[in-house]
């Protein structure tokens, strides 16, 4: 049995053993909601490899198109400090390059500023995809 | 680390409750308290409900009681003080709005263990709208039609009342025509991220930034409830007996309230908005009351504040489950809330 199929039984066992068992209200609806977060746990569990070998290659896709696009943009020094972030400091580093883009929109100008922003948002709405697989 | 809210601390609530009713009743001899009870409302506060009698000057007397104490690991304890819930309450009192009537605030933790008010037991029913009966109670009173005029008529009363005569000026007044107003609530909101103690979320980095990037001027300035929906209104005869849940109020834009009302959040798979007025009534109601009209701009800005809002509380919600500071598995469950709150945001950005 994988960490994964035991907690999927033990939300099983909390969903349609404990919970029904408990007649007062408030650990009754603790018991249900156990199940709840054991379940999704589990399927977290279960699809965690999966996505981060698609998280690592959807950063390292992102850097390069980004080193490009500042070359292209001609993007200013907050920007590229920002971006040298991003390469060593994963989420942290996006948001502050995220942060550096909004700072610098003016001197980005609309174009450039809209090119790199709808890049990052691109690997942005892929990771929450994979996240709802599990979070919905 | 202090216990939950429900970690069972609260044996001797009951006896201190009523020692406390004693000592704010001089003269009044045998004191009853009947139907004591531990209601389980909102995230914030513990709530109970009594009836006391007693008898002063050869008189007999009858109050309900309602009282709030803050268990101090609440939810949005950072930004409400049931000091100023209490002030907001004794403000409102002279207002046609429906407000309990508050009694007392005790700041002294040593009477019941943290800081309480206590007011007015207001008669009525407060049905949870996420749940199937609440469901079907808020779509039966659709049907009947008075109980979404009477939810769209408290929010205009809420608009239009003079809040500087209430003495409301006290909950800080932003510049009108300025971005103040809702760049002072996207700070507020982003302390109680940082707060959290939560991982780094680059959506949300996006969405603060945009919001900030974005803020509409606040051109008219009302008071503002902050969570307007069903579930923070108590309910007698199909008629709002009682805005609940002062805990959010500002003096800001009206149309942040009212992006609330329009917001799919507060409305579960129903086209009714709050599980209860049909959009189209609530608009002709609402502008010919107040006189203002609704603005779609600045409520899609709302409603992406709320986005982040949500984004906080449940990020704040697990935070305190995952230090211990509370045992409430529904804290627990909010954890993955914030990627479903955040896909919507992202929706709404455009990707």
């Amino acid at each position: 049995m994988t960490p994964s199929d035991l907690l999927e039984r033990l939300a099983v066992t909390f969903k349609t053993e404990v919970g029904p068992a408990i007649e007062a209200g408030y650990p009754r609806t603790q018991a249900f909601l156990s199940a709840v977060v054991l379940q999704k746990l589990a399927m977290q569990l279960r699809l965690q490899a999966e996505h981060q070998a698609l998280e690592v290659r959807e950063r390292q896709s992102l850097q390069q198109d980004l080193e490009q696009l500042l070359i292209d943009t001609g993007a200013p020094p907050p920007v590229q400090e920002a971006f040298s972030s991003l390469q060593v400091d994963g989420d942290a580093g996006l948001c502050r390059f995220i942060e550096a883009l909004y700072a610098s929109r003016d001197t980005l100008g609309p174009d450039a500023f809209e090119a790199l922003l709808g890049r990052v948002r691109r690997t942005l709405r892929a990771s929450l995809d994979r996240r709802m697989a599990f979070a919905s | 680390m202090s216990p939950g809210p429900a970690a069972g601390a609260n044996d001797d609530v009951p006896s201190r409750i009523r020692s406390y009713i004693e000592s704010r009743l001089p003269g009044a001899r045998a004191l009853e308290l009947a139907d004591m009870q531990q209601i389980a409302v909102g995230w914030s506060h513990e709530t109970w409900l009594f009836d006391a009698r007693w008898s002063a000057a050869g008189e007999q007397h009858a109050q309900g009681f309602c009282l709030r104490r803050d268990p101090g690991n609440a939810l949005l304890r950072h930004l409400s003080d049931l000091g100023d819930q209490f002030r907001v309450l004794q403000c409102l009192e002279a207002t046609t709005l429906p407000t309990p009537k508050p009694f007392w605030y005790e700041a002294d933790p040593a009477v019941l263990g943290a800081p309480f008010i206590v007011m007015e037991k207001v008669p009525g029913s407060c049905p949870n709208p996420w749940g199937r009966e609440g469901r079907h109670y808020y779509q039966a009173a659709a049907d009947r039609g008075a109980l979404p005029d009477s939810f769209t008529d408290a929010l205009t009363t809420l608009h239009t009342l003079d809040w500087k005569a209430a003495g409301l000026e006290f909950l800080g007044v932003p510049t009108a025509g300025s971005t103040e107003f809702a760049l002072g609530e996207v700070r507020k909101w982003r302390a109680l991220i940082d707060a959290s103690g939560h991982a780094p979320e680059p959506v949300l980095t996006d969405l603060i930034c945009w919001l900030e990037s974005n803020a509409p001027k606040t051109e008219r300035l009302t008071l503002v409830h902050g969570a307007y929906r069903t579930g923070n209104l108590l309910i007698e005869d199909d008629r709002i007996s009682a805005v609940l849940d002062w805990e959010l109020q500002v003096i800001g834009d009206p149309m942040y309230d009212v992006a609330y009302v329009l917001s799919d959040l507060n409305r579960e798979g129903s086209d009714l908005l709050s599980n209860l007025v049909p959009r189209e009534a609530f608009y002709r109601r609402y502008e010919a009351a107040t006189g203002f009209e609704i603005d779609e701009q600045a409520c899609g800005y709302y409603a992406l504040l709320y986005a982040m809002r949500s984004a906080a509380f449940w990020m704040s919600a697990s935070g305190l489950y995952a230090e211990g500071r509370s045992n409430d598995v529904r804290l627990a469950r909010t954890a993955w809330s914030v990627p479903v709150v955040l896909e919507r945001a992202a929706r709404d950005l455009g990707y």
